[in-house]
């Protein structure tokens, strides 16, 4: 799956399923934490949906605003841990 | 030095920077404030706030995450002589119009980053006076950035009385549109005094600022650690969400009073959120705002041997009323933690219908007297009239009681303990909602025929919204359409997690929709959807 891929899954599930608007623009820069976008039970979803499509475990430690703060950097960091299996 | 006189919630940061101006007052991120620079900040916030025309008693709006300059807009609208009222950066535009207009608010000090926000509400109607930006990057609103305020420490000289209000907090209504919780300077200072003195707030205490200001829980954070002349570090709302974010920030912070919402502990309780990680300092974790599911307090008190916790219990009307030291991990399938002792100002009495005391052991309506008692809700008199009964004392002259809406028993040892609402109010994940509110916002839908909302405990011990609906024949109105209609008004946290359409409620005997049958239907339903 490419990151343009991801990406694109990501902000599905987050406009689909977090925020309950398929019609909500997201860039994928936004800052999802900060603004409300994403609350702390999102946040949790959010985990589990990535460690279920992608396969992925992802360990307390790497939930961090460095991960998870935009679409870019989660799907940077889905993509590393795919590729090495290490995280941050 | 003289002795200072404290009858306003703001003396509190005077007082403190009398006593040593270099002591650390607020941090945020990568900023920090002494009590000495909060004081002059606010104050000279104050004066500015005056020249734009702020008035003693004016309502003005705070819009803005959290940041140290939040911090000193809640105190410079004080020293102005007014009320800050949070307005919740997450909260749909028209809910913040509504707010707005309903508190008559005329001037606003807003982030930057709420700048389209600001925008859109002049769009919707919403007339303001001043929009002040709050830090230097924020100069381009109108009107005037920080660097303008200058630096004017001296507190600007306005009378105000300690029956003044201070603030205004913004909840849940059920009648469709959010209620404003009116506090004064008395009933706020009271309760910073209370929380200072029950959990021994000082000046070598560093207690984490986790609610967010439009959210009561962060009054005990600001005010509490203020009376104590402790630091109080307010956690940035991207690092809240995150468990082990959250974990390093209380660890790096070396906080030593952490104030939250059970769902934020259910969540650092998670395996492997607090290993490898030094929390010496952290002396005592209070949480409050619904009930803590045993099993993970259970866990948390055996990851963290040397913490006091505190269960802490009281609606915004009220501040904090009881509490009830844990002293143990308690057993994982045991009762419900009580909410506890009242505290020493506090007046609970558990009351009928009448507002008669009940006897003890049986369950009443909690109704409690306390000099930390809001002055009303805002512009309701309906309201105030059910919230508030007198009772003649010994002298005759009257005493007031806030009826709580929350039924209680008293155990033998006067121990309170909780069975629930006498309404349909629940909390989900800390906050209050009014399910009423939810209907009624959903049948002001054109397609919307009837609703009902109903909560549904979720795992992690915090209630889950769910809706039905039924829909006129013709409508073309899906579930994603209607939540998404809600989520135009309600904030995040009460639009439901699922919305089902129906052809027909199930109606009890006496005709009335069965809320009960729908929920245990569609969350069959939803179990169901889950296995296949």
């Amino acid at each position: 799956m490419s990151e343009r891929d991801l990406r694109q899954a990501l902000r599905e599930f987050i406009s689909h399923e977090l925020l309950m608007d398929e019609t909500a623009a997201l860039d994928d820069e936004q800052e999802l934490l900060l603004d409300g976008t994403i609350d702390s039970l999102g946040a949790t979803r959010l985990v589990g949906y990535i460690e279920r499509t992608w396969g992925i475990e992802i360990p307390p430690q790497h939930v961090t605003v460095d991960n998870f703060s935009t679409i870019a950097t989660m799907a940077g960091y889905v993509e590393r841990r795919m590729i090495d299996g290490s995280g941050s | 030095m003289g002795v200072r006189m404290v009858y306003l919630l703001q003396q509190l940061v005077a007082e403190a920077a009398d006593h040593d101006p270099d002591q650390l007052a607020l941090v945020c991120r990568d900023s920090r404030l002494t009590y000495g620079e909060l004081e002059q900040r606010s104050n000279a916030l104050a004066h500015a706030l005056i020249e734009r025309g702020v008035e003693r008693g004016d309502r003005v709006g705070v819009f803005a995450n959290k940041s140290v300059e939040t911090g000193v807009a809640m105190y410079g609208v004080m020293a102005a002589g007014g009320a800050y009222v949070p307005l919740d950066p997450t909260s749909p535009p028209s809910r913040l119009a509504y707010v707005i207009q309903d508190c008559g608010i005329h001037h606003v000090i807003a982030e930057n980053r709420q700048r389209p926000t600001v925008a859109g509400l002049e769009r919707l109607g919403v007339k303001l006076d001043t929009v002040i930006g709050l830090t230097d990057a924020d100069i381009a609103y109108p009107a005037m950035g920080w660097t303008e305020i200058g630096s004017r420490g001296e507190a600007p000289r306005r009378r105000v009385m300690e029956q003044d209000l201070c603030y205004v907090l913004y909840t849940s209504g059920s009648t469709g549109v959010p209620k404003g919780i009116m506090h004064t300077h008395r009933s706020a200072l009271s309760w910073a005094n209370v929380t200072a003195s029950e959990y021994s707030i000082g000046d070598d205490d560093v207690l984490s600022n986790y609610a967010p200001i439009h959210f009561d829980l962060s009054t005990l954070d600001f005010f509490g650690g203020a009376k104590g002349r402790a630091t109080v570090v307010m956690i940035p709302e991207e690092h809240m969400k995150l468990s082990a974010s959250l974990a390093s920030v209380l660890e790096q912070s070396q906080i030593t009073l952490f104030y939250t919402v059970p769902l934020a502990l259910v969540q650092l309780s998670t395996p492997g959120v607090l290993d490898r990680r030094d929390f010496s300092s952290l002396k005592r974790i209070l949480f409050g705002g619904e009930p803590m599911p045993l099993k993970h307090l259970h866990s948390l008190m055996r990851k963290l041997p040397e913490t006091r916790f505190f269960n802490v219990y009281g609606p915004t009307e009220v501040n904090g009323v009881t509490h009830y030291a844990v002293l143990g991990p308690p057993p994982v399938d045991g009762d419900a933690l009580p909410i506890g002792l009242p505290y020493e100002n506090v007046e609970a009495l558990v009351v009928d219908e009448e507002d008669r005391p009940v006897p003890q052991g049986k369950v009443g309506e909690l109704a409690i007297r306390s000099a930390t008692l809001m002055r009303g809700y805002w512009g309701r008199p309906d309201l105030n009239e059910r919230a508030f009964y007198f009772r003649e004392r010994f002298d005759g002259l009257p005493e007031v009681f806030h009826r709580t809406g929350d039924l209680v028993h008293q155990d033998r040892d006067d121990v309170l303990h909780f069975h629930g609402r006498k309404d349909r109010q629940i909390k989900s994940r800390g906050y209050r909602v009014e399910l009423d509110e939810v209907e009624a916002v959903l049948i002001t839908h054109t397609d919307v025929v009837g609703a009902a909302v109903y909560g549904v405990p979720t795992q992690d011990g915090t209630t889950e919204i769910h809706a039905a609906v039924t829909l006129t024949r013709a409508s073309a109105a899906t579930p994603s359409s209607l939540r998404t209609y809600l989520a135009a008004t309600l904030p995040g946290y009460a639009v439901p997690t699922t919305l089902t359409v129906l052809e027909d409620f199930p109606r009890t005997t006496t005709g009335k929709i069965d809320r009960r049958s729908i929920a245990e239907a569609t969350t069959a339903l939803s179990r169901i959807g889950e296995k296949s």
